[in-house]
Parts: C-alpha cells; sequence; structure tokens
C-alpha cells in the first residue's frame, strides 16, 4: 500500500507534461501571452454574463428604440429590433464559442476514429479510406452545408452543430492517418502486438497518446476555423436559427448598405470582437504548434 | 510520367461520377420539381393532371433512368428551366459567369503580384523588420475570416473614404464598350479582388519564405555565389526558378477556397456573379440553379486539383499521391 | 521433439500493385526456411542485412504473413489453432527488439511497459502486479525508483534491459532477440550479452539470436545458421561454423571478423582478399543463374551445407 502512494508522488515528477511546456511557450511569446489574457478576458465575461444580464431582457424586442446610437444606458446601441447590442454581443459571442467548441469537438471525434484506422491497419483499410478522403476533399463543403441548412426540416442548433461537423473532418483524417502510419512501423507498436495485446487497446492507448501533441495543435487551429465558418455562414443567413444570436447574427444586418455606412455600432463591435477572437486563437495555437514540435524534438 | 497523367485523369471519371450522384439525390430531396415549378401559382391544375404531366416527363421512373436523363442534359448543357427568372439555367449562368471570371482571375493576378514579392523579401532578409512585418501579416491573413474583412474594407474604403463604389459590377449609365467602361469596371473590382487577395496570399508567402531559407543553404546556390554570380541573379535564377511551378500548382488547390470566399464576397459587395447568384436562389428556393451551381463548382475543384496533382509531379517527382 | 520448427517457411513482399497494374513484382525475403530450435539451447541467426532474418523473427511471432511453409510450436501448426489458444501459444514466444528507442512508447513509465503483458494474459491486483514488476525490474539490474520513470530518462543499455524485462514478465519458453545489442554502444554491448546469456541459464529458456555479427554470436550461441538471400546456406554448432566453414558464403563472413591482434592483421587482409577472389570466381558453382544456392547436404550430425 506504500509503494502505491509513491506512485501517486512520481507520477507528476521527471516528466513535464505538455500543459506545462504550452504554458512555458505562451509564457515566452509576448504575443501568444496577450492573446491569452484577451481570450481569457473574453471568455469570462461572455460565459458570466448571464450572472448580471438576463438573457431575456437582452433579447426582448422594443419596437420604440430601434437602431438608437451608444448611449450610458445602451453602451454600443440598440439593434434592428430595439435590443441592445451590448447584451447580444455577449450573448452571441458565447455562443459562438461554445457551437465552435462543439463542432470541434465533434468532427475531431470523426477524424480520429477514421484517421486512426486507417493508419493503424494500413493496407487495404488505408486504401479504401483514402480514397474515400479524397473524395470527400474536393467537395465544394460550403455550398453543401448551405443546400442541407436550408433542407433540413424543423432546423435547430443541433442540426447545425451536426451539419458542420460532417463536413469538417476529412482534413484532420488524414492527418492523423499520415502520422499513424509512420506512427505503426515503430517497434513499440509490435511490441505491444506481441506482448497479446488486442488492437483496439493498442489504438486507444498505445498510438493515440503519441499523436496527442499534435491533435491538440490542430484541435485548436481548427477551432478558429469552426468559429469562422459558424459565423460566416449566419452571416449569410444560414447558420443559427432565429433566436439564438451568434456573433454573425447582427453583422449580418450589415448586409443592407445603410447599415454598414450609417449605423456602424449594429456590427463593427461584432466583426471586430470575431477578428479578436480569431487571431487571439490563432497566436495560441501557434504557440502550442511550438511546443509541440519542442516536444518532438526531445 | 505519362503514367501518372493518364492514371490522375482516370482517378475523376469516378470522383465526378460520385459527385454527380451525390448531387442528384440532393437535388432529388429538395422540394418541388420541374413541373410542380413550372405550375406554381396557377392553381385551376388538378393533382391529377400534374400526376399525368409527372408521368410524361418521367418524374416517376425508376432513379437510374432519371439520373441517366439527368446527367445526359447535364453534359448537353441543359440544367432546366429556373422557376424564378422563367429562364433557361444555363442561360443564365451564362449571363454572370463573365462577372466570376473577372473577378477570379483579377483576384489571382493580384495574389500573386502581392505574394510573390513579400515571400521573396521575407525569406531573404530573414529576422529584418520587413520580415517580421511579413511574418505578422501573414498570420493575421491566415486567421481573418474573409467576410469580416471583407467587410471592414467597405466600410473604410466605400464608404467612410469613399474612393471605390460600394457595390455593383459598373456602372449602368456607361455606354458599354468604351474606355470608361472598362475603367469603371475595373474601379468596381478594386476593393472585392483586394478583400479576397489580401486574405489569400497566407500559403503562397509562407511556402516562398521557407523554400528561400532553405535553398538559401542549400550547395548549388553557394557555388553560384562563389563563382560571383551576382545576389539578385541567384535568387531570381536559382531560388525562384525552383518555386515557381509549385507555386503555380497550389492554385488548383486554391479553387475550394476562392470558391467559398467569393460567395462571401459577391454578396458583402452586391457583386453579380455565380457566388451571389447561388445565395440569391437559395434563398428563394430556385433549386435548379442551386443544382447547377453546385455542380459545377465541384467539378471545378475536381478538375483544379487534378491539373495542380499533375504540374506539382513534374516540379518534384517525389511528390506522389495516395 | 524440438520446441519450434519451421517447414519451407516462406515470406515474399509484393510491390503494391497499383490501380491500373494489379500484379506487382513479386519480391521473395525468406525463401523456404527450414529450421528447428530445441529446448534450452541458443540459437544464433546470421546474415547481411537484407538477408531476411529479422523478417524470419517477424514472421515467427505474427507480424509478418506467410506465404507458404509451417510454423510448428511445441508440434502444434500456430496458423491452425483457433484464436484464443493461439494466443495462448504466443505467450510462450516474446520478442526482444533491435531498436531499444522505438520499442518503448515514451508515454508510458517503466511499470506501465513492463505489466503491459501481465494485463493481457493474468489478473492480478495493484499491489501484486507492482509487486512483479519490481522483481522484474530488479532482475534485471534496474533500481526500484525506475519503475515511475519514463523511457527518456534511460540509457540505450537500461533501455534494452527493461525490454528484456518485458519480454520476460509472462516466463516465456521461447524468447526471440532480434539483433538485440546492435543498436547499443559497444561498452556495453558485453554487458547486455552476458546478461541475456544468464537470464537464459536461470530460465531455462530456448532463444533464437538474430545478429549481423559473428563476433556475438559465437559469444554465446549454441548453434548457428547462416542465411544468405533469404535462404540458409550453412547450419552446425559453434564449432562447425569456426573451424570448419564449409560454404563460401560462410567463410567470407568469417573473414571479415575484424582481427583484434595487430601482428595477425596483414594476414587477415590477404586471406581476406584471397576470399574475395575466390568468391567472385566460384560463385557460380554455389549459386544458380538467380543468385540461389543449391541444397543442403549433411556434412555430419551437426553439420549442414548448401554445396
Amino acid at each position: 500500500m506504500e509503494r502505491l502512494n509513491e506512485v501517486e508522488q512520481h507520477k507528476n515528477s521527471g516528466h513535464s507534461s505538455f500543459l506545462s511546456k504550452i504554458v512555458a511557450e505562451v509564457r515566452q511569446d509576448r504575443m501568444a501571452c496577450m492573446s491569452a489574457i484577451i481570450l481569457i478576458t473574453i471568455i469570462a465575461i461572455a460565459y458570466l454574463s448571464p450572472l448580471f444580464l438576463s438573457i431575456e431582457r437582452v433579447n426582448r424586442i422594443e419596437l420604440s428604440r430601434i437602431y438608437w446610437p451608444p448611449s450610458f444606458t445602451h453602451w454600443l446601441g440598440t439593434d434592428d429590433g430595439g435590443r441592445d447590442v451590448f447584451g447580444q454581443l455577449l450573448l452571441g459571442a458565447r455562443n459562438s464559442l461554445t457551437i465552435g467548441i462543439c463542432v470541434t469537438l465533434l468532427s475531431s471525434l470523426y477524424g480520429l476514429t477514421i484517421g486512426l484506422i486507417a493508419g493503424y491497419y494500413g493496407g487495404w483499410a488505408d486504401q479504401i479510406i483514402s480514397r474515400i478522403l479524397d473524395f470527400l476533399m474536393i467537395l465544394p463543403s460550403l455550398m453543401i452545408i448551405i443546400v442541407f441548412v436550408v433542407l433540413v426540416p424543423n432546423y435547430t442548433v443541433y442540426h447545425f452543430i451536426f451539419i458542420m461537423s460532417i463536413f469538417a473532418w476529412f482534413g484532420k483524417a488524414r492527418l492523423i492517418r499520415s502520422r499513424g502510419l509512420a506512427e505503426r512501423e515503430l517497434d513499440y507498436i509490435s511490441a505491444s502486438k506481441t506482448l497479446g495485446t488486442p488492437n483496439w487497446k493498442i489504438i486507444l492507448f498505445e498510438m493515440l497518446p503519441n499523436l496527442s501533441s499534435l491533435i491538440i495543435v490542430n484541435m485548436t487551429l481548427t477551432l478558429a476555423g469552426n468559429i469562422g465558418l459558424e459565423t460566416g455562414l449566419t452571416f449569410l443567413g444560414f447558420g443559427l436559427p432565429s433566436g439564438t444570436p451568434s456573433l454573425g447574427t447582427l453583422i449580418a444586418l450589415a448586409k443592407n448598405p445603410d447599415i454598414v455606412q450609417n449605423k456602424w455600432w449594429v456590427w463593427l463591435p461584432a466583426a471586430l470582437l470575431i477578428l479578436v477572437i480569431m487571431l487571439c486563437i490563432n497566436y495560441i495555437g501557434q504557440a502550442v504548434k511550438r511546443a509541440a514540435d519542442a516536444r518532438q524534438r526531445a | 510520367m505519362l503514367t501518372f497523367i493518364l492514371k490522375r485523369t482516370l482517378l475523376m471519371i469516378p470522383q465526378l461520377l460520385l459527385l454527380s450522384i451525390l448531387i442528384f439525390f440532393l437535388a432529388k430531396q429538395m422540394p418541388g420539381d420541374a413541373v410542380s415549378g413550372a405550375f406554381m401559382g396557377k392553381p385551376n391544375v388538378s393533382a391529377e393532371q400534374m400526376e399525368k404531366i409527372r408521368e410524361q416527363h418521367g418524374l416517376n421512373d425508376p432513379w437510374i433512368v432519371q439520373y441517366g436523363r439527368w446527367i445526359r442534359d447535364a453534359l448537353h448543357g441543359d440544367f432546366g428551366q429556373s422557376f424564378v427568372h422563367k429562364q433557361p439555367v444555363t442561360q443564365l449562368l451564362a449571363g454572370r459567369i463573365e462577372n466570376t471570371i473577372w473577378l477570379s482571375v483579377s483576384t489571382l493576378v493580384v495574389t500573386y503580384s502581392i505574394a510573390i514579392p513579400l515571400g521573396m523579401i521575407a525569406g531573404r532578409w530573414t529576422r529584418s523588420w520587413a520580415d517580421q512585418f511579413i511574418v505578422t501579416y501573414n498570420y493575421i491573413s491566415f486567421a481573418t475570416p474573409v467576410f469580416v474583412f471583407a467587410l471592414l474594407m467597405l466600410y473604410v474604403f466605400g464608404f467612410v473614404l469613399n474612393w471605390f463604389p460600394s457595390g455593383g459590377s459598373v456602372d449602368i449609365r456607361i455606354a458599354e464598350e468604351t474606355p470608361e467602361y472598362v475603367l469603371d469596371k475595373l474601379k468596381h473590382l478594386v476593393l472585392p479582388v483586394l478583400s479576397g487577395s489580401l486574405l489569400l496570399t497566407y500559403s503562397t508567402v509562407q511556402y516562398l519564405r521557407n523554400e528561400m531559407i532553405d535553398t538559401k543553404m542549400k550547395d548549388f546556390v553557394k557555388t553560384a555565389r562563389a563563382k560571383g554570380v551576382p545576389e539578385n541573379a541567384v535568387y531570381r535564377n536559382h531560388i525562384l526558378r525552383h518555386s515557381i511551378l509549385p507555386i503555380a500548382a497550389f492554385l488548383g488547390y486554391e479553387i475550394t477556397g476562392l470558391i467559398a470566399g467569393s460567395v462571401f464576397i459577391e454578396t458583402i459587395f452586391s457583386y453579380p456573379g455565380l457566388g451571389r447568384l447561388f445565395i440569391d436562389s437559395i434563398m428563394t428556393r430556385d433549386f435548379t440553379v442551386v443544382t447547377a451551381l453546385v455542380l459545377i463548382s465541384g467539378a471545378a475543384v475536381i478538375v483544379g486539383t487534378m491539373l495542380s496533382d499533375i504540374i506539382l509531379r513534374i516540379a518534384d517527382p517525389r511528390i506522389r499521391f495516395g | 521433439m524440438p520446441l519450434l520448427q519451421l517447414r519451407d517457411v516462406s515470406v515474399h513482399y509484393s510491390k503494391t500493385g497499383s490501380f491500373l497494374k494489379r500484379r506487382g513484382a513479386v519480391i521473395p525475403v525468406i525463401d523456404q526456411l527450414s529450421l528447428e530450435l530445441r529446448q534450452g539451447e541458443i540459437y544464433g541467426l546470421v546474415g547481411e542485412s537484407g538477408c531476411g532474418k529479422s523478417t524470419a523473427a517477424r514472421a515467427i511471432i505474427g507480424l509478418n504473413q506467410l506465404n507458404a511453409g509451417q510454423i510448428l510450436f511445441q508440434g502444434c501448426d500456430l496458423s491452425q489453432l483457433s484464436r484464443k489458444a493461439r494466443k495462448q501459444q504466443m505467450k510462450e514466444i516474446q520478442m526482444i527488439f533491435q531498436d531499444p528507442y522505438s520499442s518503448l512508447n515514451p508515454r508510458k513509465n517503466v511499470w506501465n511497459i513492463i505489466a503491459e503483458p501481465l494485463r493481457n494474459f493474468e489478473r492480478l491486483s495493484k499491489a501484486d502486479e507492482l509487486a512483479k514488476v519490481l522483481e522484474l525490474v530488479q532482475r534485471v539490474g534496474l533500481n526500484e525508483e525506475s519503475v515511475y520513470q519514463y523511457p527518456h530518462q534511460f540509457s540505450g543499455g537500461q533501455r534494452q534491459r527493461i525490454g528484456i524485462a518485458r519480454a520476460m514478465a509472462l516466463q516465456p519458453q521461447l524468447v526471440i532477440a532480434d539483433e538485440p545489442v546492435s543498436a547499443l554502444d559497444v561498452s556495453v554491448q558485453a554487458q547486455v550479452l552476458n546478461f541475456m546469456k544468464e537470464i537464459q541459464e536461470e530460465f531455462g529458456l530456448t532463444m533464437l539470436f538474430i545478429s549481423h555479427d559473428l563476433g556475438v554470436v559465437q559469444h554465446i550461441c549454441d548453434r548457428i545458421g547462416i542465411m544468405y538471400k533469404g535462404r540458409l546456406v550453412e547450419e552446425g554448432t559453434v564449432e562447425d561454423i569456426f573451424e570448419r566453414p564449409k560454404h563460401l558464403y560462410t567463410k567470407r563472413l568469417l573473414v571479415a571478423m575484424p582481427e583484434m591482434d595487430p601482428e595477425k592483421r596483414q594476414e587477415k587482409m590477404k586471406q581476406r582478399l584471397q576470399i574475395n577472389k575466390e568468391f567472385d570466381e566460384l560463385a557460380d558453382t554455389f549459386f544458380d543463374s538467380e543468385g540461389r544456392s543449391a541444397d543442403l547436404q549433411q556434412i555430419s550430425d551437426t553439420h549442414w551445407a548448401r554445396l
């Protein structure tokens, strides 16, 4: 029993975790450090907003105060329904982030499953999966997503997340597959096979941990891309259903030239917020990538 | 090499076939077919009559027969009728495709004329202030979503500074085939083109910069330098020539991005091209047009990817596919 | 009954046929290889790189598919067994890998590495498992602390010891050592070799020892098989091979061994040149037009060669 306790103590020593490497890398890079602080602030404000903001009040339509310019009562003015833009901004940021994360997780799940199978088994399985991926990668996915969004009856947020994630995993599967193919040639995989470990265990507990840094880097970078795509689709009018505001919803109002020109407070803050979020995530993603590369070398 | 080209070209056939089948089924899912579309808003046609007409048009045949007919027509350039515009889809597309070609060709030209010098400067004087500036710009262009950037461009240069027109492809008051007409057309292109190309430079700059840094250290470049070849000529003749073919090859892979980008850019600048037509058609549920556009885009990507694969293979035989 | 028997085992790689040309060229890696391992002996399989010796090892342990022939372990054909029975049989055969760096998963500590086979075959409590792992770790000469360390914290020699501990965890009857010391520093090689010999004697193991280094094989093995281009060209006890080599290729390998005594070097050099000349001249009589060697002939009770 004493020995078991010893284990717990030793678990963390002598092996610096990937997380601590990332933190070190982010600290060294001034831009990444700033990005992390800004992003954490945005996330905190967006997710804590329900504490000081009632969603009901933010979403209530008040036709008497449409398109009011910024003032003390409405920091960023009001939109086409007389709703407070600042409140909508917080709510939208929260929704956009949540959906971005969900899509990233779901698509990573698909990508990992397919990529690991192709990479681990190689041979015929890999041939077939690769050909299918080749085909899927050339689909004009933006257009097909839009068509799907229009065709789905009783369209909800969940449909949207599902449709987006279905088109977001091809690149990931390919990445995992090619690294997996390299990994399967290494002797520790052969060793596990000779030790009688079943294939699914080798995939999950031997191969996957060795691809983890690659996966984390890819997930950070695609998170930014998915938020961009979600807001973009919502901007075009084929994203979130009305009633679920996203950052794209506010920008969508800017499809009217009069609003672009004369009512900047409706769309400009949302556009800038997206820009800031994307830049921050990407800067952090680059730092994570450097941390992963450093680990690869070690 | 010849077998590779042949093989790669043949691979297109199943891809195109699969794409068309996929889109055919997608089209079948879309509400309304040619018949109900044609009789929309004519309440005096009874369901029975409709059924008869459906039978005549072969809409009750098994899917494979319908698919065969559909693909045969598509190959002949017949994509059916647009419900909304009441004209053949082909005609509708022909009217718009010119604008889209203008837009995409100039976007590509501008992209490369920005990206190639930037990539070379950054790669040649690594870690200089110019390099740091370019690298930062590259970071930003990679991260920025196209619709956000296009809107900001429109707001700043179209409205606040009022330097360029904010929408459309040409001022309709100017007579066609005059120098002013061409000039005005170009003026309308400036903002959409810049919005697209300033973000598209990313991969080229990145590639060229890395390539320059790598090649700088290679022996054949050192030899050229040692033999007294002027520095500029070393870069122009040895390094750029090496990288130009792969850069050209990326073009084909960019097509997907270009199509997605054009949907956003044409919407924001009310530019009457195919991307805008796609959004308009889907808004008005004009599905024959939508189907045709998806099919054309998919085919464009397939052909583009194939060309890129072949160019890249010629540029660097070490690269293998599959 | 021999513990392990290979009967006319062939493995070939076929070049992956492409989409137009379905059937690629067939490249034989092992060509009708037959050999026997007796209980408790160390059998050395020697040959130049690419001669198929590693493939043979991987075929025995099931990492490569056979194209022809049979592998009999304790008299039963492994490919005929049901999946479950086969797994039980494979428990008795373990492998020590060539590269001590890639053969240990960098993400796992030594405890988890050594316990992997135990978890697959034995249901042990956590405490029992640790006790067993500690026993193994001590047996291979590492200290207790190392159980909690990761592979990158060890030297090549220590890593190979971990690999040996893992292979020994299930107390197998047969261990296949695929060039276990060739990736190590010369100074550590002897250490690990002596240690393997010790373990072999202690557990009464049977061992298939694969190497390209005749010096190493001479040191550790009882019997030796010489492989060339996928075929066994000569087989015999250590004395047979070193004192009375019959096959031209064996002779060539022997003269290629570095000589420690500087005074004999000149002589060795001459010998080497002579054998090389002989090899060029006589190659035709030992190999047919496709480079395949003749059939095995018995020379003495223990000695066989292709002449």
